[in-house]
């Protein structure tokens, strides 16, 4: 069997969203190889990006540990991630007050590990003294207190300025490695690379010159960042995989589902809520840590509530408790800030004039579009903030389970194997049809029907869709 | 400054948060989630104020210090920000089929679409009604107290809409069917009351009463893009506060939350402005935290008693 037919293969099993997804991701590698090789992106940049999309891909782990696995609405994601930045910074930053000088502690712990330490300690702590008041509140009512009590976390450290230098924030951070042995001289040594301009060309028809760039001790600064967001990932995402497999993980999903049952069942549904507050918590922490060491500068900007709904977009759009989903929302979102941004330097200011005459009326119409444009090309901000306010709606309104909403990956590999058939292997597919449509009973009935033939999945997804259908009975008996 | 005079912006204050808050008591006891887009619901209401003050001008008469076109504005901010909100929900929020945090996120993305085309049309910067400042009243001063006409016509027309409202609910067949669709939807329902029109009500009274409090916090401060938003936080500590779904006790948590929010400045030499207390009292706390001790206020009383200071009691 070729390759090809293997690939091709592969291709057929996936769900029509995967190959949707698939597609996309493989477009846009071609797209950004393509700006690569023509020069257009640099390869720092294009490192940089992709150490982005792993600060991101962390970020929708953290929030998805916590709304995904056990439906706890976090709205103080960027507090969590400004705790874990500020932990190290604090430590760390040459601007600190507070903050240690050298980059060994005692001549041997590198000082970075000791930001690392510090900032997972302070947003576990922090995560606890926040979730002692509010997970024992409604869903809604936790999301309001989680996000005023960010606001509050953020003010503080707006406010704090012996602490934490105010809004000026923290400037002078070293790189992750800096003070390793190896890696921390890494950069240096290497050799500049210079990858020379080439001209490629059809004779005749067409000439055009790509390549020309060098790799020096930037881009290898961001390989070695990228590095480590990809640790930071592997190890994460084990982790959670693991976890949420086990019989811990399993019950989280039961509180998820319905609390009522897995309070009757004898669970303390308190305690797992904060098990699984603070390890999301934890995990934002983490890409904070990261994207502390990779922007060497931190502020009070970025605890804005703004970046938490960045991060509900990535996990929403990806799919809630989907850990390839997280992955997938984490790329989308950067696609959405840098390439908006980027989009912004390339676009013209003002449309090409058309050449036709304007009307006498006050406002014509190419008038109209050409104002229109240029109001959006100008305020590309503003503009971003739209596209991510449609894309929330648009996903409520279509596919509320997300794109890639989680499968298979609940399911123990074994229990998959050992099923066979259309149903089987794709037992999300019809139950989705069925939800789609508008009619949980459907969705019911689907699942009722995959429990005879494979258990182990239909409970899974059954589960995972019920807990649209609970949730809203929940609310409607709550309100009495 | 004295603290009549802390106490008399505090009503100011409390009045907007009021406006805001009852609107959002009602969407949250009707439609049933968390309406986050409702800061930028207010946002709506006093950058149409703005405009349409710009088109109206000041229009002759004067009333309480403001000119005759400003009560238009006003008028025009209630009325676009009420058909902005029925407008959203019938093209958002009915056609999801999912539960209150479904509605909830989705209201996060409705509050972005709304503040990305205010930003689109009028740019980052704050703007400021043109009306001219006011001196403080004279006949106040003596008691320490600096508050000016514009200020007396906030609370005044709070107080307006506040009674309209409460004569609305309680006297009018309307207010009848938000009462009995607010305390049981199903049982409404099957008692022949058309829910979906109440709801559609419920939109209009609410947006409304948003847009009003918008303008008059562009009014009492300015109008920027973020207004909305930025209040939204203290407005939700206020319905809590008060109790979620009940309107009465959001005209409460709004009032005691704005109270709070303007005499922070108090605290550091709390023992020198209130009697009965040792002069070198105090609590160190800057009014920059004045939103963080709302929402401190909210988590507290979400934890002793979380159906809020009038949950118990229907709307």
């Amino acid at each position: 069997m070729s390759v090809a037919d293997r690939l091709g293969g592969r291709f057929d099993g996936l769900t029509a969203a995967e190959q949707g997804v698939s597609a996309f991701v493989v477009g846009l590698s071609v797209l950004l190889l393509f700006g690569l090789i023509t020069g257009g992106l640099s390869p720092t940049y294009f490192l940089y990006l992709v150490g982005l999309v792993g600060m991101y891909v962390l970020l929708s782990f953290g929030l998805n540990a916590q709304w995904g696995y056990t439906g706890l609405i976090n709205f103080s994601v960027a507090a969590f991630f400004g705790l874990g930045a500020y932990g190290t910074a604090l430590l760390t930053a040459s601007s600190s007050p507070i903050g240690l000088s050298g980059s060994l502690l005692l001549g041997v712990v590198p000082l970075t590990l000791v930001g690392l330490f510090v900032a997972i300690v302070l947003a576990a702590v922090v995560a606890v003294a926040i979730g002692v008041p509010t997970l024992r509140l409604r869903a809604d009512y936790l999301a309001i207190a989680s996000l005023g009590l960010a606001e509050v976390v953020r003010v503080l450290i707006l406010n704090q300025q012996d602490v934490t230098n105010g809004s000026a924030g923290l400037r002078g951070l070293p790189g992750f490695f800096e003070g390793w042995p190896l890696l921390g001289t890494f950069p240096e040594t290497m050799p500049t690379l210079r990858v020379a301009e080439l001209e490629v060309s059809i004779p005749g028809v067409y000439s055009t010159r790509i390549l020309g760039f060098t790799l020096d001790t930037p881009f290898w600064q961001a390989l070695v960042n990228v590095a480590l967001v990809f640790v930071f990932v592997a190890v994460v995402y084990a982790v959670l995989r693991r976890a949420h497999r086990s019989p811990w993980g399993r019950v989280l999903r039961t509180v998820r589902a319905d609390e009522d049952l897995a309070e009757a069942l004898g669970k303390d549904t308190y305690s797992l809520k904060m098990q699984s507050f603070v390890l999301g918590s934890v995990i934002m922490a983490l890409a904070g840590v990261f994207y502390a060491h990779l922007n060497l500068f931190v502020s009070p900007g970025d605890l804005e509530p703004i970046n938490t709904f960045y991060v509900w977009i990535a996990v929403i759009l990806g799919g809630s408790g989907s850990n390839r989903g997280a992955m997938f929302g984490g790329f989308v979102v950067i696609a959405i800030r840098e390439g908006t941004r980027f989009l912004g330097d390339l676009l013209p200011e003002a449309l090409p004039s058309l050449g036709i005459p304007f009307t006498d009326l006050a406002v014509s119409f190419p008038e109209l579009v050409a104002t229109t444009y240029a109001t959006v090309v100008n305020n590309f901000a503003s503009t971003r903030l739209l596209a991510v306010g449609l894309l929330i709606v648009l996903v409520m309104r279509f596919r509320p389970q997300g794109v890639l909403p989680p499968q298979r990956e609940l399911v123990w590999p074994a229990s998959v194997a050992e099923s066979s058939g259309p149903g089987e292997t794709n037992p999300r597919e019809t139950i989705e049809d069925g939800a789609t449509a508008g009619a949980h009973e459907t969705a019911a009935t689907d699942a009722a029907a995959d429990e005879g033939s494979a258990p182990d999945e239909s409970a899974d997804t059954a589960d995972a869709d019920d807990t649209t259908t609970a949730d809203a009975d929940d609310g409607g008996e709550d309100r009495e | 400054m004295s603290v009549l005079e802390y106490l008399a912006n505090g009503l100011v204050y409390s009045s907007i948060i009021v406006l805001a808050s009852i609107g959002l008591s009602l969407v949250y006891s009707i439609a049933d989630f968390a309406n986050f887009a409702h800061g930028d619901t207010m946002t709506v209401g006093a950058y149409t104020s703005l405009v349409t003050f710009g088109f109206v001008g000041a229009l002759g008469g004067e009333v309480l210090g403001l000119p005759l076109g400003f009560f238009v504005a006003l008028a025009a901010g209630v009325a676009v920000a009420a058909l902005v909100a029925v407008l959203t929900h019938r093209l958002v929020y009915e056609p999801l089929d999912i539960d209150s945090i479904g509605l909830l996120i989705t209201s996060i993305g409705v509050a972005f679409v709304y503040r990305s085309v205010i930003r689109l049309g009028f740019g980052a910067q704050p703007f400021e009604f043109d009306i001219e400042l006011q001196r403080p009243i004279e006949a106040l001063l003596p008691y320490g107290i600096r508050m000016t006409v514009h200020d007396v016509a906030i609370v005044a027309s709070a107080a307006v809409l506040v009674a309209g409202l409460h004569a609305l609910l309680q006297y009018t067949d309307l207010g009848r069917k938000m009462r009995a669709t607010a305390d049981n939807p199903d049982l409404a329902r099957v008692a022949g009351i058309r829910t979906n029109r109440v709801e559609i009500w419920t939109w209009i009274l609410g947006a409304g009463l948003a847009g009003a409090g918008g303008a008059f916090l562009g009014l009492y401060n300015q109008i920027s893009p973020r207004m909305g938003f930025d209040i939204l936080l203290v407005v939700f500590a206020a319905v809590i506060l008060g109790g979620i779904g009940s309107v009465y006790g959001a005209m409460a948590g709004g009032f005691l939350i704005g109270m709070v929010n303007q005499l922070m400045p108090i605290l550091p030499d709390l023992g020198a402005e209130i009697p009965l207390v040792p002069d070198a009292f105090g609590i160190p706390i800057g009014s920059q935290y004045a939103n963080a001790v709302a929402f401190l206020i909210m988590v507290a009383v979400l934890l002793f008693r979380p159906s809020g200071i009038a949950g118990e009691e229907a709307s």
